[in-house]
């Protein structure tokens, strides 16, 4: 049956790994993670879930130092959805072999043509002469663009690099320093695609919805984010990943190809909505699913590593979880997934599967009577260790708590099935005519062949 | 010159480990290698600014193996992916030796 299952997922991991657009759209986020990371400090440092902390810190600086903070978080947050859009143009043009750094130049730009450009005022005539400014709003470039962002990157470079590819260029003399004659041959492939979001944005001016940004808004991000917001989804995303896992393939990586997009959204509209200090709207952001689901990584492993080192007497086992436990705080479980091993392990799967999906649950059960809050979004790394991370993204000193709880119902989870094993391994150890160690020469690679 | 080894997983972060394991063993032997660990979505910058020498997929995105022989199979230095089990334990010494073979089989 591993065999059917494996002959299935490992061309669709091949697949997803290979399109070149969800490829693009994975590195582009990468590109904008570190910006959200550092700003989201900044936020935190200016909202630090402590009482007093604001009156503290108000009576050396005075009234309003939190937004010495907000000016280095407001611009990365309000600015995501275009972030996003460059970071994913970029990301697309290499893949497509092009001029990269030209590719994200026209996402930019084809992103912008769409985008209105002069700021209305309730009360204030736009007038000539008057007091309404050219400026963009931030309203379409944070979380409300990053939908249209990747749409607008992934069409504009495509069309910029097939219109080059085509030889559509004009050919300098020879002679012509190398540099004027590049930014000569992306001169017609930037026009043909400049001149296609031209008629976009014109066509769209006699639609109701009048700019493009609201179509994508109303019609796709909207139900999209919503199908995400969903128990459901998220238990979908978690059986997926750890499937994925269990076939030695890096389940999160291959999945959030498809759900990466969609729980971004979730994530960035809570960071906003902290930011602006209004209820936060949504419970599966990424902060909740990296921080009360799993536990030293996929299938929730650190329980696992604990039960191993407290209660297992085989050799394998207690070395491995020695040498896995660190890295597991931190959420890294590679040792466990290959040494123990999880892959393709009839035993472990079967908690593996379930201890992240009990976690999913019971937090969200949690979420919704209110014993956590939901997370504010702010981007820790999902290498935060556990206790931390659960106060850091929600604020309450009770969701540290709640993970640790959690955490010992899966390490009771996790106990039956390792026992099982460890007694395997036990019998296998004892009969095992002690083998020698392959000793591991160098002396046959000479460096002076290399 | 000190050969390059560079792993590549999906964020490089579970390769770091054995990365590190791995320039430990070849400093005790002083072997004038470097160990590195980035993510595959570098592989392209890396190979365009930094030359490796060998370039070590982490088993668990061995799924991109295809793809990326396809892509860099012409750029000269040997791709392969690490055994699941010598990835699991951590194992630097029987990788670098792996490295090391698949260097000296390219060369030939």
């Amino acid at each position: 049956m591993f065999d059917k299952l494996e002959k299935v997922l490992m061309p669709m991991a091949d697949k997803l790994g290979k399109n070149k657009v969800l490829l693009a759209i994975r590195d582009g986020f990468l590109i904008t993670t570190p910006l959200i990371i550092v700003a989201s400090l900044f936020l935190l440092f200016a909202n630090f879930p402590i009482t007093g902390w604001s009156e503290f810190w108000a009576g050396m600086f005075g009234e309003g130092w939190e937004s010495w903070f907000t000016n280095v978080s407001r611009p990365v947050f309000e600015m995501v959805g275009f972030l996003s859009c460059f970071g994913t143009a970029y990301a697309y043009g290499r893949q497509l072999e092009g001029d990269a750094i030209q590719s994200a130049g026209i996402g930019m730009i084809a992103f912008l043509i769409l985008t209105p450009t002069r700021i209305f005022f309730d009360g204030v005539p736009a007038v000539e002469g008057g007091d309404v400014a050219g400026g963009l709003s931030f309203l379409y470039l944070g979380s409300q663009g990053i939908f249209l962002g990747l749409f607008v990157s992934i069409i504009a470079v495509w069309l910029f690099n097939w219109v080059y590819r085509r030889g559509w260029t004009i050919k300098m003399p020879d002679g012509v320093p190398p540099a004027v004659s590049q930014s000569f041959e992306a001169l017609i492939p930037s026009a043909v695609v400049m001149l296609l979001f031209f008629f976009i944005r014109i066509g769209f001016e006699f639609t109701p919805y009048e700019t493009v940004h609201n179509f994508i808004y109303s019609v796709l991000q909207t139900p999209l984010k919503g199908a995400g917001n969903t128990l459901t989804a998220q238990l979908i995303y978690g059986v997926a990943t750890t499937v994925f896992w269990f076939f030695g393939i890096n389940g999160p990586a291959v999945a959030n190809s498809v759900f990466g997009p969609i729980t971004k959204v979730l994530t960035m509209e809570n960071l906003e909505a902290f930011q602006n200090g209004t209820d936060l709207p949504n419970i599966f952001t990424d902060p909740f699913s990296n921080f009360f689901t799993n536990w030293g990584g996929g299938g929730s492993t650190l329980s696992l590593v604990i039960v191993m080192i407290l209660f297992c007497n085989s050799k394998r086992i207690k070395q491995l979880g020695k040498l896995a436990l660190v890295p597991g705080i931190f959420g890294i479980n590679e040792p466990i997934i290959f040494g123990l091993p999880i892959v393709l392990n009839p035993i472990i799967i079967i908690p593996f599967i379930l201890v992240p999906q009990v976690n999913l649950i019971l937090s969200t059960i949690a979420t919704n009577l209110g014993w956590i809050p939901y997370t504010t979004g702010v981007a820790l790394p999902w290498t935060t260790p556990i206790g931390f991370s659960g106060y850091l993204s929600t604020g309450s000193l009770f969701a540290a708590v709640w993970q640790i709880g959690l955490l010992i119902l899966g390490c009771a989870m996790y106990y039956p099935f390792i026992k099982i094993l460890d007694k395997k391994y036990l019998e296998e150890e004892a009969s095992a005519v002690a083998v020698e160690e392959e000793e591991i020469s160098f002396d046959d690679i000479s460096f002076d062949d290399l | 010159m000190k050969k390059k080894i560079y792993l590549f997983c999906s964020q490089g972060m579970s390769t770091s480990m054995l990365a590190r394991k791995m320039q430990e063993v070849a400093d005790a032997n002083n072997m004038p290698v470097i160990v590195e660990a980035h993510a595959h979505g570098t592989l392209d910058e890396k190979i365009k600014t930094e030359h490796p020498d060998v370039i070590l997929l982490g088993p668990q995105v061995k799924y991109l193996y295809n793809e990326t022989v396809e892509q860099f199979g012409d750029y000269g230095a040997p791709i392969e992916v690490i055994s699941s089990e010598d990835y699991g334990v951590m194992d630097g010494a029987k990788v670098l030796k792996m490295a090391l073979v698949a260097l000296k089989n390219n060369k030939k």
